[in-house]
């Protein structure tokens, strides 16, 4: 059993000791984690302003986008250099939390569990108005489907992008029908995506009363106190009982 | 008096303006004429298009298609002019008499297609050259207007090749080639990418059953790796095949959803017993329209759940 990291908790002021608290900050993501996305952000809408007008070659709008980005060579060549930019991203979040980030790949708070299907229905009803919202801890069910949902589309993406960026490599490995398999599964997943980030997540860290006009947790990493309380109270009260430890702890 | 020589004064004034402007109205005609030759006086908008005419350009007359003589007098211009040899408007059969005269190579390519075939059938619908480089406004092939240019070719086949009425067969029509990156790239003015000549021949068209065709299947690794496209590639006949008439069409969304309404012949020749494409495309529908559609709709309730509770936070 491997021991549960602490929970970063940093203030304007030293906690312990002094009655009279500062504002605390409750460590959400690390810098590491901070630049991924950030990497993430750029290389996706590269992706989708690129890669759009050739979903929808008929739009009228495609041309225009062609146009603004530089012509379809430059298209061609801003989507493959942003395509490769993601692949490496992905690879590096991979190789980094399977070997680098030494935990246990299976208690993990990213992965789901049946708690999440409960929240998920409770949801539902607290919207309605006939229960409680529910307690999260580190990941909401939210959270989670967002992050394995990127996770499994940034799969499909990058394998099948890679067919298609080298189609005559591939077809030297699979057949062409395959090929032409790949063309359907990135454009339909690129769609998926783009429409659930553009809707789903951006109402969840920007349009989202709560959060209006955004959640900063993704330039500082930090959540308040405030926030925590609200969006993550089981963590939270772990928080506190492990600051308590330590302060009994230390004294 | 001087009331009188002033009256006739401006009026002689007069008559010799009026002399020099209908001399000039005289004269614009009698010019044009000249350049023209005579048909321009009843044909006007013919030989305007033809002004356009790569032909006209380096000094082709109407009488070098149409026969006849362009030397008129004044008089008797018709009788001149359907004189001797004139053929008046060529049939779609005999069109190509006319061409023959000088394009000698391509006329010979041509009669060698399926396009001539079936006008020798008696589909006299089939194209012949004015079909696709124009009639009166023959454009040379690397103007960007002409009809016969590179990436004007899709449109100008699809005239015919994806007009229902005319090719009742279901695998000539046009929207196959529409799936292709060719086509999305085309589109979007990327003008390198192989268009319908380029790989069915411009003159030489023949149907792909047709052994000596560029698209008969043991020729298009051939075809497909020609020195500007994708050279030094290696095909076999299996792999080209598929490259852009495959069965995309089937995805374009359509089909798709009239998948009841199919034709059975077209249903089995795209589907199959069992279609990975059409799967695929299916599990993206279906997934695509369930996680967009339960989590759109959870930020719904969210959003309308806030107007009933008044305290959230």
């Amino acid at each position: 059993m491997v021991k549960q990291r602490l929970i970063e908790v940093s203030g304007s002021q030293k906690l312990a000791g002094d009655n009279k608290m500062g504002e605390v900050f409750f460590k959400r993501f690390t810098f590491n984690q901070l630049v991924q996305h950030w990497i993430m952000i750029g290389s996706f809408m590269l992706l989708v302003v690129t890669g759009m007008p050739v979903k929808f070659p008929d739009a009228w709008w495609s041309p225009v986008i062609i146009g603004l980005v530089g012509g379809f060579e430059m298209r061609t060549t801003l989507h493959h250099a942003a395509g490769i930019g993601m692949v490496i991203l992905g690879i590096y979040h991979v190789t980094f939390h399977l070997f680098v980030d030494k935990e246990s790949l299976l208690e993990r708070k990213i992965m789901p569990t049946l708690t999440d299907a409960k929240d998920f229905w409770q949801t539902i009803m607290f919207y309605l108005g006939k229960a409680e919202q529910p307690k999260y801890g580190r990941y909401s069910w939210k959270e989670k489907f967002d992050y394995w949902g990127a996770f499994w589309g940034m799969v499909m993406m990058c394998v099948t992008g890679l067919v298609l960026m080298f189609p005559f490599i591939a077809m030297n490995f699979i057949p062409f029908a395959y090929v032409h398999l790949a063309t359907i599964i990135h454009t339909d997943e690129a769609l998926l995506a783009t429409l659930f980030i553009f809707i789903v997540h951006w109402w969840n860290v920007h349009y989202s009363p709560e959060v209006f006009p955004m959640s900063k947790a993704w330039l500082t990493g930090n959540l308040s106190e405030e926030q925590m309380k609200h969006e993550h109270p089981l963590e939270y009260e772990e928080a506190m009982r492990q600051m308590q430890e330590n302060t009994a702890n230390s004294s | 008096m001087a009331f009188i020589s002033r009256s006739l004064y401006s009026s002689l004034k007069k008559k010799y303006a009026l002399i020099v402007i209908t001399a000039i109205f005289l004269l614009i005609p009698a010019a044009s004429a000249q350049q023209d030759v005579s048909c321009y006086h009843c044909h006007t908008p013919v030989v305007t298009e033809f002004r356009n005419n790569v032909h006209y350009k380096i000094g082709f007359t109407c009488a070098d298609c149409h026969g006849g003589s362009i030397e008129t007098n004044a008089s008797v211009i018709s009788y001149n002019v359907m004189s001797g040899n004139f053929i008046g408007r060529p049939t779609r059969l005999n069109v190509t008499m006319v061409c023959e005269k000088c394009h000698i190579e391509e006329t010979k390519n041509y009669k060698q297609s399926i396009h001539w075939e079936q006008i020798e059938k008696g589909h006299l619908e089939a194209a012949t050259c004015t079909d696709c480089h124009g009639i009166h406004e023959i454009r040379a092939i690397k103007d960007p207007k002409s009809p016969s240019n590179h990436q004007n070719s899709p449109a100008t086949c699809a005239k015919c090749h994806s007009n229902t009425e005319l090719m009742s067969a279901w695998y000539y029509r046009f929207d196959t080639y529409k799936e292709s990156f060719h086509w999305k790239a085309l589109r979007n003015g990327y003008n390198v990418v192989a268009t319908c000549a380029d790989c069915h021949e411009n003159h030489l068209t023949k149907s792909h059953k047709d052994p000596a065709s560029s698209t008969f299947p043991s020729n298009l690794p051939m075809t497909c790796g020609q020195k500007d496209c994708h050279p030094g590639v290696k095909f076999d006949a299996e792999i080209a095949a598929g490259l852009v008439h495959d069965k995309e069409s089937l995805h374009s969304g359509d089909l798709l959803f009239n998948k009841t309404g199919m034709n059975p012949q077209i249903a089995a020749y795209y589907l199959g017993p069992f279609d990975l494409a059409y799967w695929i495309a299916i599990f993206f529908k279906i997934l695509t329209t369930s996680v967009i559609g339960i989590f759109a709709g959870m930020v719904i309730l969210d959003f309308v759940s806030r107007f009933k509770m008044q305290k959230r936070w």
